[in-house]
C-alpha cells in the first residue's frame, strides 16, 4: 500500500498555508463521524455515550455512519473473534483518508479477560490504533475522554496521516507521514 | 413412576440438580429420543451439549435436555460417543445449530443432520477446541514485572 | 419442457452483516429475494465466539463469574444468577434470606434495563429516534444504582455462589424504591409514543408470525414464545430465589407477530416493578452471603482471630470452592427466555465442563422462520423483535 496521500500541509507554506491548516484540522476534529462497529458489551456503553445523558453529539459525533465510506473514525468497541476479523480489516479499508482508530474496551486493546484461542489478542494486530480506552466495558465518560483526547491530537496535527503499512510501536513524526 | 417402561431402574439417576437423568446406549438414542418426546410428553427440546471425559472409549458424553409443559419439569438424557451420533434434527428441529456446534466445537458427526456445517468457528479452521486435549490457545502475557524477574529486560 | 414465470425470476442475494447498524450485534444474514420479497434467509452466526466455554475450564467458579457478566451483557446479573444456582445445587448450599430478596431485586433491575434497551432499540431501527433516549434515561438511573451497589455499571459480578458480594445499604435501597415508584408513569411515556403510533403499528402488526406451533418445536422461550400465545415463564413454572411468593402476571400475545412480543415485553416491565415493589416491601435483615466456609471466605476481622478461617481464606484463595463431583442445571427466566448453566464437576477448584444454555441461540433458529415469506423491509422489525444478544449466541 503506497505512503499516504502527499500531506497537502507540508505544500502549504507562510500564513494563508499555516491557517488553511489549521482551518483543516479543526474542521476533521470538530466532525469525527464513527462508523457503526459496535461488536459486544462495549458496544452498550458506547450508545451510552451518543444517549442524551452523555451526548456525544455535542462534540461533533452527531451520527454514527453505517457506510465506512462515510465515516472516518472507527471505534472498535468489543471483542474480535476470528471470523470478525477480515470483516473488521475489510471496513477499515473502505474507510477514505484521513481515519483514526480508537480500540475501545480492554477487548480491543489486548483481548481482555479473554487470552485464548476464540479472539485476536488485542484489534492492533490487524489495524494502528490511535487511542486505546482500558476498562470492561469503560464507562461513557472514559470514551468521551478518549474522543477529546483524539481531538486534541488532530487539532495538534501529531496524530499521522493513515494509510501506510505500520505496525505497532511505530512511531509517527509530526509531519504527518508514517515509516 | 412416569419412566416405567421405557427404561431400566438402573438407568434412571438424580444428580444435584433434581432433574432426573436417564442413560441411553447410542444404538437407542433416536428411538429412546422419540419415546420420550411423544409417549411421555417431554416435548420440549432444551439444550444438547457434550463433555469430553478423556476417556479411552466412548470419550464424549452427550447430554440431551428435554421439557415436559404439562408436568413443568425437565428430564436429562445422556449417550456416549467416540465421535459419531445419529441426527434428532429430522424430528426435532431446534436441535440443529446445537449439533452443528458440537461437530465445530468437539468434531462430533451426527449422521443425517441436514447440513452439518462450522458454525462458531471461521469454515477454514483446524482442530475442535472445546475437546480437552487441546489447549486454551493463549497467549504468554508480557508484563513488564516478569521481564525484570527472568531477565529478559 | 415449459417455462413458467418463475424460471425466468432473477433471485438476488444480499449480505446484511455482520457490520449493520441494526442487525444487533455481529449477525450476518444472507438473503435472497424476490424483488421485494425475502425468499430464503440464512443467518450466520460466530462473528462473536469469544471460547468462554472453554475458558470456565481454566478458571476457579468464581473466577467464572466474571466471566458470566460477558456472555449476555444486556442481563449481566441474571447470569450471575444461573451460574450461582447452579453452583450452589452442586454444594448444596442454603442462601439467607436477605440475599434471596436481593438476587431478586437485582434480577428484576437488569429485566428492566434490557427491556428498556428492547424498546429504545427496536424504536429506533425503526426510525423512531426519540424513545431510544427517553428509555436510555431510564436505563442510565439504573446503572447509577448497579455502580452505586458494586462499582460497576454493567459488569457487575455481583451475585456469586455462596449469596451476593457485599450488602446494600438501606439508603440506596430507598433511593430504588423512590425509583420503582415513578417507573409506572415513564412507561406509560414509552407506550403513548409507541403503542398507539400508527407508523409503529403498521411496521410491526402483522409482520413476522411466528406460529406457536413452530415457536415450541424450534426451541423459542421467553417474550417470543409467549408472544405466541404460550403462557411459560420458569418463574411461574419452576421457581426460584422464592419467586412462587411474588404476585405477578405472565403477559402473553394472541398472534405472535412483532407487535405482540412488543408488548409482551413491556408488559413485563411492569411485571418487574411489581415484583421490586414487593421484594423491596419484605426486605428481611440478615447476612447477604452464607456462612459455609467452604463456599465464602471468612469475613476480615475474623481471620486475626481464628486459625481456621485463615485457613479457609487461603484454601478458598488459592483452590477455590471445590463442589463435589457431579453436575447441575439450574433454568432461569432471562429477558430472553430459559436461561441455564450446566456445570459438570470433578471435585477440583476448576469446572471440567461449563455450559450456557443460551436463550438467544434457540430463538434465533427461528429467524428464517418469521422473515421468509415477508418483505425486506420487515426484516429488521423481525430481528429487533426477537432481541438477539450475539454474545450469548456465539459464546
Amino acid at each position: 500500500m503506497a505512503i499516504t496521500s502527499p500531506s497537502d500541509s507540508d505544500q502549504r507554506s507562510g500564513a494563508p498555508g499555516y491557517i488553511l491548516s489549521r482551518l483543516e484540522d479543526w474542521a476533521r476534529e470538530s466532525s469525527l463521524w464513527p462508523v457503526t462497529f459496535g461488536l459486544a458489551c462495549c458496544a452498550i456503553e458506547m450508545m451510552a455515550m451518543s444517549a442524551s445523558r452523555f451526548d456525544v453529539a455535542r462534540f461533533g459525533s452527531e451520527l454514527f455512519r453505517a457506510s465506512p465510506r462515510q465515516a472516518d473514525l472507527m471505534i472498535v468497541a468489543g471483542r474480535v473473534s476470528q471470523k470478525m476479523a477480515p470483516v473488521l480489516r475489510e471496513v477499515y479499508d473502505q474507510m477514505p483518508e484521513p481515519k483514526w482508530v480508537i480500540a475501545m474496551g480492554d477487548c480491543a486493546s489486548c483481548s481482555g479477560v479473554f487470552n485464548n484461542y476464540a479472539l485476536i489478542q488485542g484489534v492492533d494486530k490487524i489495524v494502528p490504533v490511535d487511542i486505546y480506552v482500558p476498562g470492561c466495558p469503560p464507562t461513557p465518560d472514559a470514551l468521551l475522554d478518549s474522543i477529546i483526547k483524539l481531538k486534541e491530537r488532530i487539532a495538534a496535527k501529531s496524530s499521522g496521516r493513515h494509510g501506510a503499512q505500520t505496525a505497532p510501536g511505530v512511531s509517527i513524526p509530526r509531519n504527518g507521514t508514517a515509516r | 413412576m412416569v419412566l416405567d417402561g421405557v427404561f431400566a431402574a438402573d438407568a434412571i439417576s438424580l444428580p444435584a440438580d433434581g432433574i432426573t437423568t436417564v442413560s441411553v446406549p447410542l444404538a437407542e438414542l433416536s428411538n429412546k429420543i422419540s419415546r420420550v418426546r411423544d409417549d411421555l410428553g417431554y416435548s420440549r427440546f432444551v439444550d444438547l451439549t457434550a463433555v469430553d471425559r478423556l476417556r479411552r472409549q466412548d470419550r464424549f458424553e452427550l447430554v440431551y435436555l428435554f421439557y415436559s409443559l404439562d408436568r413443568h419439569e425437565w428430564l436429562r438424557v445422556k449417550s456416549w460417543t467416540d465421535g459419531e451420533a445419529p441426527s434428532i434434527t429430522p424430528s426435532v428441529p431446534a436441535a440443529n445449530w446445537y449439533e452443528r456446534e458440537l461437530f465445530d466445537l468437539f468434531g462430533i458427526q451426527f449422521h443425517g443432520h441436514p447440513g452439518l456445517a462450522r458454525i462458531m468457528l471461521p469454515d477454514t479452521w483446524q482442530g475442535h477446541p472445546l475437546r480437552r486435549t487441546e489447549p486454551l490457545g493463549s497467549e504468554p502475557v508480557d508484563f513488564t514485572v516478569t521481564r525484570k524477574v527472568y531477565g529478559h529486560d | 419442457m415449459a417455462t413458467t414465470e418463475t424460471d425466468r425470476r432473477e433471485l438476488l442475494t444480499v449480505n446484511m452483516g455482520p457490520q449493520h447498524p441494526s442487525t444487533h450485534g455481529v449477525l450476518r444474514l444472507e438473503l435472497t429475494l424476490d424483488g421485494e420479497v425475502v425468499v430464503h434467509c440464512r443467518p450466520v452466526i460466530g462473528y462473536l465466539h469469544t471460547g468462554i466455554e472453554k475458558t470456565f475450564e481454566a478458571k476457579t467458579y468464581v473466577q467464572g463469574v466474571v466471566l458470566t457478566d460477558r456472555m449476555d451483557y444486556l442481563n449481566p446479573l441474571g447470569n450471575n444468577l444461573a451460574y450461582a444456582l447452579s453452583i450452589e445445587k452442586l454444594m448444596d448450599c442454603p442462601i439467607p434470606p436477605r440475599a434471596v430478596v436481593l438476587r431478586v431485586i437485582l434480577a428484576e433491575l437488569t429485566r428492566l434495563a434490557s427491556h428498556l434497551m428492547f424498546v429504545g432499540s427496536m424504536a429506533i431501527d425503526l426510525g423512531a429516534t426519540s424513545p431510544f433516549l427517553y428509555c436510555w434515561r431510564e436505563r442510565e438511573k439504573i446503572m447509577d444504582f448497579f455502580e452505586g451497589i458494586s462499582g460497576q455499571r454493567m459488569m457487575t459480578s455481583f451475585i456469586r455462589p455462596g449469596g451476593v458480594a457485599q450488602n446494600v445499604e438501606p439508603a440506596m435501597l430507598d433511593r430504588i424504591s423512590e425509583f420503582i415508584e415513578v417507573m409506572p408513569g415513564y412507561i406509560d411515556a414509552y407506550e403513548e409514543l409507541l403503542t398507539g403510533n400508527p407508523i409503529f403499528r403498521e411496521r410491526t402488526e402483522g409482520i413476522g408470525l411466528l406460529p406457536t406451533d413452530d415457536a415450541l418445536a424450534l426451541g423459542v422461550t421467553g417474550p417470543a414464545l409467549r408472544g405466541s400465545g404460550v403462557a411459560l415463564d420458569i418463574r411461574k413454572s419452576n421457581p426460584y430465589c422464592g419467586y412462587e411468593t411474588y404476585q405477578f402476571e405472565v403477559p402473553t400475545g394472541r398472534v405472535g407477530d412483532c407487535f405482540d412480543r412488543y408488548l409482551v415485553r413491556v408488559a413485563e416491565m411492569r411485571e418487574s416493578v411489581k415484583i421490586c415493589r414487593q421484594a423491596l416491601d419484605r426486605m428481611p435483615d440478615g447476612p447477604v452471603h452464607t456462612e459455609d466456609r467452604k463456599v465464602m471466605p471468612p469475613p476480615k476481622e475474623e481471620l486475626a482471630k481464628s486459625m481456621e478461617a485463615v485457613i479457609h481464606h487461603f484454601k478458598l484463595w488459592t483452590e477455590g470452592i471445590r463442589p463435589p463431583v457431579g453436575e447441575a442445571y439450574v433454568g432461569v427466566e432471562s429477558p430472553r427466555g430459559e436461561l441455564g448453566f450446566y456445570v459438570v464437576s470433578d471435585g477440583s477448584g476448576r469446572p471440567i465442563r461449563v455450559h450456557e444454555r443460551a436463550p438467544s441461540f434457540a430463538n434465533l433458529q427461528a429467524l428464517p422462520k418469521i422473515i421468509e415469506g415477508g418483505l425486506v423491509a420487515d426484516v429488521v422489525a423481525c430481528i429487533a423483535s426477537m432481541d438477539p444478544i450475539m454474545g450469548e449466541v456465539d459464546r
